[in-house]
């Protein structure tokens, strides 16, 4: 075995780590907000007013992308942006999904702290964006 | 690392415990923690340390004001190759990177089972 494949070996988590993360997420995934969260997802993605609201803001959030980086975007194109986001925001499934995600994140939050305060280390500070 | 004021359920809290538990047992954050404990008991390392940091905010200061001499940077590169020389601070810094390393791998874990990233999730508000 080289040398970089055993140094890969040792760093991954052994049966025993990978057990207590399973029953983790089962434990997680058992839970009324993370459930509520799931079902608001499947109601949303069933939604096809959502789903044409939710095209419409990316559309147009899309076609301003460079200009809203150079924060350039006219008045004109930032109220339309505004108005669209605001339509997706009043879709009764967008809203219950977007309340579903946030109890969902209080909990995981409540749950990483714990789990950070325990180790010593910030477990999603090392989980940086795009980690998975 | 602050404790969220929210109760986590009686399971949830068990699990979560459960996995720290075994985190803490698994190689790279014992190694991690050992690391730790030897900087801290290290007070010419943790000087060391203190001084560069120092420096470095001393010569950001004068960065901004266009103030910075040769003698100063020169010092600054002295003090960091003190702390590169410096077996118990390196062996930090290592055991350091590769406990954080560990840890994506076990929120993989966790997220396919999931369906979600749960440290996405778990993380900091976005701006």
């Amino acid at each position: 075995m080289t040398e970089l494949v055993q140094e890969e070996v040792k760093l991954a988590p052994d049966a025993a780590v990978l057990q207590a993360a399973r029953n983790f997420a089962e434990t997680l995934a058992d839970t009324p907000q993370f459930k509520a969260y799931e079902a608001a997802a499947e109601r949303r993605s069933r939604d096809a007013a959502a789903q044409q609201a939710m095209a419409a803001y990316r559309s147009k959030q899309s076609s301003l992308q460079a200009m809203l980086m150079l924060n350039a975007v006219s008045g004109r194109d930032r109220d339309e942006l505004e108005h669209l986001r605001q339509e997706l925001l009043s879709n009764p499934s967008v809203a219950a999904h977007l309340q579903a995600q946030e109890d969902l994140t209080v909990l995981c939050r409540a749950a990483a702290d714990l789990l950070s305060e325990r180790i010593g280390l910030s477990f999603t500070a090392a989980c940086g964006p795009g980690c998975c | 690392m602050k404790a969220s004021s929210v109760t986590l359920p009686p399971g949830l809290q068990a699990a979560t415990e459960t996995l720290a538990q075994q985190l803490l047992q698994a190689e790279p954050i014992a190694r991690y923690h050992r690391a730790k404990d030897a900087l801290e008991k290290d007070a010419q390392a943790r000087s060391l340390l203190e001084r560069l940091s120092a420096a470095q905010a001393n010569l950001r200061v004068r960065q901004a004001r266009g103030s910075i001499t040769q003698d100063e940077i020169r010092s600054l590169r002295g003090l960091q190759d003190q702390v590169q020389s410096n077996p118990v601070i390196m062996d930090y810094a290592l055991a350091q990177q590769e406990a954080l390393a560990y840890l994506p791998q076990v929120n993989q874990t966790i997220s396919e089972l999931l369906g979600v990233d749960f440290a996405a999730l778990a993380g900091p508000a976005s701006c």
